[in-house]
């Protein structure tokens, strides 16, 4: 049998998910020692890691090439699509928040506000709940500059401490929802190799619960 | 302006060679499964008028329909399916056919996917309908048919069978505004499973959240009737739960528990259906490539009362898979015309060559050279001279 492949975010992600592969005592020795290596095998064989960016995790487990996913819930719902999500895994906490300039009154008057976002689907979402029209632009990088510039009303980002925002003098007015990092399947994977996921999430969940 | 003159539209491909031999190959196979099963074949036209698929229950989204408008500037689509226009030939055109009716149709459906995702915009697909009949008897015809194609195209499968009316009905007993049952639906129907759940948290956690949230994670053999007993208390949901576990007792009898999973979650993206739902997987392909279920709604847009079920196959997947396994279609011999007076005979002992079983080829080069290293360069291992 194929060893079950999964795709992990690179960084922080794959540190934490790495750690608790190896308190389930599966070598990760291979993902240690790298180097410029890309498909790793962990386990002894038993599972392959491949590392990613976020949004890339994403795109692999729904194409059906890597069986398994490690990706943050703000990934998710900015690119959801077709996937099952199988578990909290507890770590890489952090907050989506909608925040503007000290000060500064986000819902007064009728104006239409522009939002600055690097989660344009997160932020239209989170507005039509609130029936507000509102612009987004998206932004690459540094989201807090373009309040500041005045590009934007405000902006919606993650938040971990709040301390860019702070050093910026930016306050946020509502926290939108809780992220923290998820697995993943593809929905084809789950159906034919049903035991060996099984198998290796009850593990997980016994272990980060 | 740059003219796009090499490349094709996005999510579409070229077929060469042995891709078309294993397209044939695969649709050849399961053409044999429908028509042992007395399907007959129908060819419905590739445009239709958009308004056959902008019904409240067809579940294709407008973005996703390849739109033009015809003479008199009334939109016309490219078939996005193929289920909807055969309903539509059906309510109209076999108003007096004996019914129960079996067909089957072998074409492609076009949908717009969002760009740069590697998805097919044209999909081969090969499927069957059986209109006329509801019931026990019905469905478990088009269930074994959809194994018995599955059995005869996949190396490994796997088969999932659900009921549509568990999740409807339970969504349709929340205590909620229409709009976010819609919603909920729509989220349930793309399995976007995450915002399913980002929905579902700002609810009052009741029984029936719990199970709507629990739903998606029950699949796998007859220890799921069991937790699902447990879980739901409306009388029309555990109606439809009792009717699958007897129709999957039923298909027990196949002896292929291993293959056929019984999934509560599943529900198919078109609104249309109302019993019974399966799909199909098979190893190495990351999305279901068999679907199907009941639909005797579908009739309901025609003004007809009329049962109906089926499944579609989509072939683009399969072939690619049986492209590795497909023999080569080389001609044996090449026959060489050495003058122009010898054409003729060339050509009638190429036919008489084919006729004897032989895969032979005529020679359209007039050069002796030419064909020689035409032969050899394709492989063609003997080379027949006319006219010595």
């Amino acid at each position: 049998m194929n060893p079950i492949r999964i795709a992990l975010t690179k960084g922080r992600l794959e540190k934490s998910t790495i750690e608790l592969f190896e308190k389930l005592g599966y070598n990760c020795d291979e993902v240690h020692n790298k180097g410029r290596k890309l498909i790793l095998s962990v386990g002894g064989g038993k599972f392959e890691v491949v590392l990613a960016k976020a949004a890339d995790v994403i795109t692999y487990v729904e194409h059906g090439v890597c069986d398994l996913g490690v990706v943050g819930k703000d990934t998710i719902l900015e690119k959801g699509t077709s996937f099952y999500e199988l578990l909290d895994l507890g770590f890489g906490k952090c907050k989506f928040a909608l925040a503007c300039k000290n000060g500064y009154d986000f819902y007064h008057g009728y104006g239409a506000k522009t939002i600055a976002t690097k989660y344009p689907n997160v932020t239209r979402t989170f507005f039509e709940g609130k029936d507000m029209d509102v612009r987004v632009i998206k932004i690459e990088g540094s989201v807090e500059l373009a309040p500041l510039v005045g590009l934007s009303d405000g902006i919606v980002d993650i938040v971990e401490t709040g301390s860019t925002l702070e050093a910026n003098n930016l306050s946020v007015i509502e926290y939108v929802t809780d992220i923290s990092a998820r697995l993943i399947a593809n929905i084809a994977s789950l159906k034919l190799r049903k035991k060996e996921i099984e198998e290796l999430v009850s593990k997980m969940e016994a272990e980060v619960k | 302006m740059k003219k796009n003159l090499k490349i094709t539209p996005e999510g579409t491909k070229d077929y060469l060679f042995k891709e078309c031999t294993a397209v044939d190959y695969v649709c050849k196979k399961i053409q044999k499964v429908f028509e042992n099963h007395q399907f007959h074949r129908v060819i419905t036209p590739a445009l239709e008028y958009y308004d056959l698929f902008a019904t409240e229950s067809s579940g294709i989204s407008a973005e996703s329909m390849f739109k033009t408008t015809d003479n008199n500037g009334r939109i016309v689509v490219v078939r996005p399916d193929s289920t909807l226009p055969i309903a539509r030939m059906v309510s109209t055109r076999m108003q007096n056919e004996v019914l129960p009716v079996r067909l089957y149709y072998n074409q492609a459906v076009y949908r717009n996917n969002p760009s740069l995702t590697g998805r097919s915009n044209e999909i081969m697909q090969m499927g069957i309908e059986l209109i006329g009949s509801k019931g026990k008897r019905a469905d478990l015809e088009i269930i074994t048919t959809a194994i018995q194609t599955l059995k005869a195209v996949c190396k490994d499968f796997r088969i999932e069978v659900g009921h549509s009316l568990l999740f409807t009905s339970l969504i349709d007993s929340l205590n909620v505004e229409s709009d976010l049952k819609e919603k909920i639906k729509d989220y349930i129907e793309s399995k976007n499973y995450a915002a399913l759940n980002f929905v579902l948290d700002k609810l009052v956690q009741n029984d029936t959240v719990k199970a709507i949230r629990t739903f998606p994670s029950l699949f796998g053999g007859e220890e799921v009737f069991e937790k699902a007993e447990k879980l739901i208390k409306l009388p029309k949901a555990l109606e439809a739960l009792a009717y699958l576990k007897s129709l999957y007792k039923d298909l027990c009898k196949l002896d292929m528990e291993d293959k056929i999973i019984v999934d509560l979650g599943l529900v198919q993206q078109n609104e249309y259906y109302s019993g019974i739902v399966f799909t199909g997987y098979t190893l190495g392909y990351g999305d279901a490539i068999l679907s199907g279920g009941r639909y005797d709604k579908i009739f309901g847009e025609f003004d007809i009362d009329l049962g109906a079920s089926g499944f579609a196959v989509n072939i683009n997947h399969l072939a690619e898979e049986a492209k590795y396994r497909s023999k080569s279609n080389l001609p044996e011999v090449l026959v060489f015309a050495k003058t122009d007076d010898d054409i003729m005979s060339a050509i009638l002992y190429t036919e008489q060559l084919v006729k004897d079983g032989v895969k032979a080829q005529f020679s359209d080069l007039s050069d002796e050279k030419e064909a020689r290293e035409f032969a050899e360069k394709l492989g063609i291992k003997k080379f027949k001279i006319i006219g010595d």
